[in-house]
């Protein structure tokens, strides 16, 4: 799916996107608050979804080379946690859904 | 100097103290040593000091140290006139042992932590191969600058061809700054993907590079994490000042933690880090003593993929 799609199924508010975001390709969804977890994964074309709203959530999804972050629960997210994922040019997104109705929602749009 | 100069610490001076982590104590240590088995006298022990120009000496029983006879217990012997009774009786029976292998930077921490003026150096067997005192430190430092400058000098005269792929750098990184850490990681990360290196493997050196930064500022008073890239592959080192860990096969198994409320609060502490780090690498080695420190080393090689360890 498209990153679009997904921001679309999320009513998603966006904090930073890179050029062309609309097009970029999410192939896997990873939602954890841990993340231990998130730096566990080796999977391409990730999208990160965690309601904890911190620089290292940012970080550890850049540094596993996922695409984007979505902030759940209408977190608040902090102007340094958008410097980052502007610096890492990574797409950071916030939902008001809860970490499980967004995995629903994506779930149906990748047809599961 | 402008603010971030004065937070940063300066390379050369990062450079020294990574010294005193790359070296071992077995490279540093007198090798010859006087030693006295049990059944020798405090006089014998004097003997031995005065012709050798020594302050301590340890007593071995089949090698294995099983005392310390220091200057002080000799002058003790000497006012209490107990000269002609047996090391035995008047050695420090409880004796503080470094090991060859760790890193000089433990030695330091125990010249620290301890009183003492020399330490019996012990192989992996527990046998005595040799001693450490704070000259053998000091004389190293200096040989091995010495070394570092005439590299210098020589790179001055003859500078290579400018090589896109080799770096060295050190971060320093302090208990709790969980601002900073990951820092070093994401600059490492992009210096290896300007340079072309392939995704998967950028991953793998990002993912072991930033599990060691959470360790050091989540775990550690406060260390240091270096880097030595060439074309070949990614060497990353951690070593911290502290506390160290008790247990470290306990450290490697996946689950097991001692993070508090506060690191899982931020996400971290679920026991996979250090299990992680070494998932990515090619190699792994951990060497930690409690009160000393904990340095870890990983290479990760670009040719190759990780071979299945399975």
């Amino acid at each position: 799916m498209r990153l679009i799609q997904i921001a679309d199924a999320l009513e998603a508010e966006v904090h930073h996107a890179p050029k062309g975001w609309e097009q970029i390709s999410i192939e896997s969804v990873f939602a954890s608050d841990l993340m231990s977890d998130v730096l566990m994964s080796d999977r391409d074309e990730m999208l990160v979804i965690t309601s904890l709203s911190t620089e290292q959530s940012i970080r550890s999804a850049g540094i596993v080379g996922s695409e984007a972050v979505i902030i759940a629960n209408n977190k608040t997210v902090t102007d340094g946690m958008i410097a980052l994922a502007k610096e890492l040019d990574i797409a950071l997104f916030c939902t008001i859904f809860p970490k499980y109705e967004s995995c629903i929602r994506l779930g149906r749009i990748m047809g599961l | 100097m402008s603010d971030e100069e004065q937070k940063e610490p300066l390379q050369s001076s990062l450079r020294v103290q990574e010294l005193i982590y790359g070296l071992k104590i077995g490279e540093v240590m007198t090798k010859k040593v006087f030693a006295v088995s049990r059944n020798c006298t405090m006089r014998d022990v004097q003997q031995i000091m005065k012709s050798n120009g020594i302050t301590g000496v340890p007593v071995v029983d089949n090698r294995r140290v099983v005392g310390f006879v220091s200057m002080n217990d000799v002058m003790t012997a000497l006012e209490e006139g107990g000269m002609d009774e047996g090391v035995i009786a008047r050695m420090s029976g409880e004796v503080q042992t470094l090991a060859e292998e760790m890193p000089l930077s433990f030695a330091i921490s125990a010249f620290n932590k301890f009183s003492f003026r020399s330490f019996p150096v012990v192989s992996k067997k527990n046998e005595l191969v040799g001693i450490l005192t704070f000259r053998n430190i000091n004389l190293a430092l200096i040989r091995e600058l010495s070394r570092q400058l005439r590299e210098m000098e020589h790179l001055h005269e003859y500078p290579e061809e400018h090589a896109s792929l080799e770096l060295v750098k050190v971060y320093q990184l302090n208990r709790y700054d969980f601002e900073n850490g990951g820092k070093a990681s994401i600059e490492i990360k992009k210096f290896l993907k300007e340079r072309g290196i392939s995704l998967a493997l950028v991953r793998r050196v990002a993912v072991a590079s930033y599990e060691l930064e959470i360790n050091l500022v989540a775990h550690s008073i406060g260390g240091m994490l270096s880097f030595d890239i060439n074309k070949d592959r990614v060497k990353i080192s951690s070593h911290d000042r502290g506390p160290g860990i008790d247990d470290v096969e306990q450290a490697l198994t996946e689950g097991f933690s001692t993070a508090n409320e506060w690191i899982r609060s931020q996400g971290f502490g679920a026991g996979m880090g250090l299990p992680n780090v070494k998932r990515v690498s090619d190699e792994f080695a951990i060497q930690s003593a409690v009160g000393m420190g904990t340095m870890i080393r990983t290479v990760i090689h670009f040719k190759e993929e990780k071979q299945n360890e399975d």
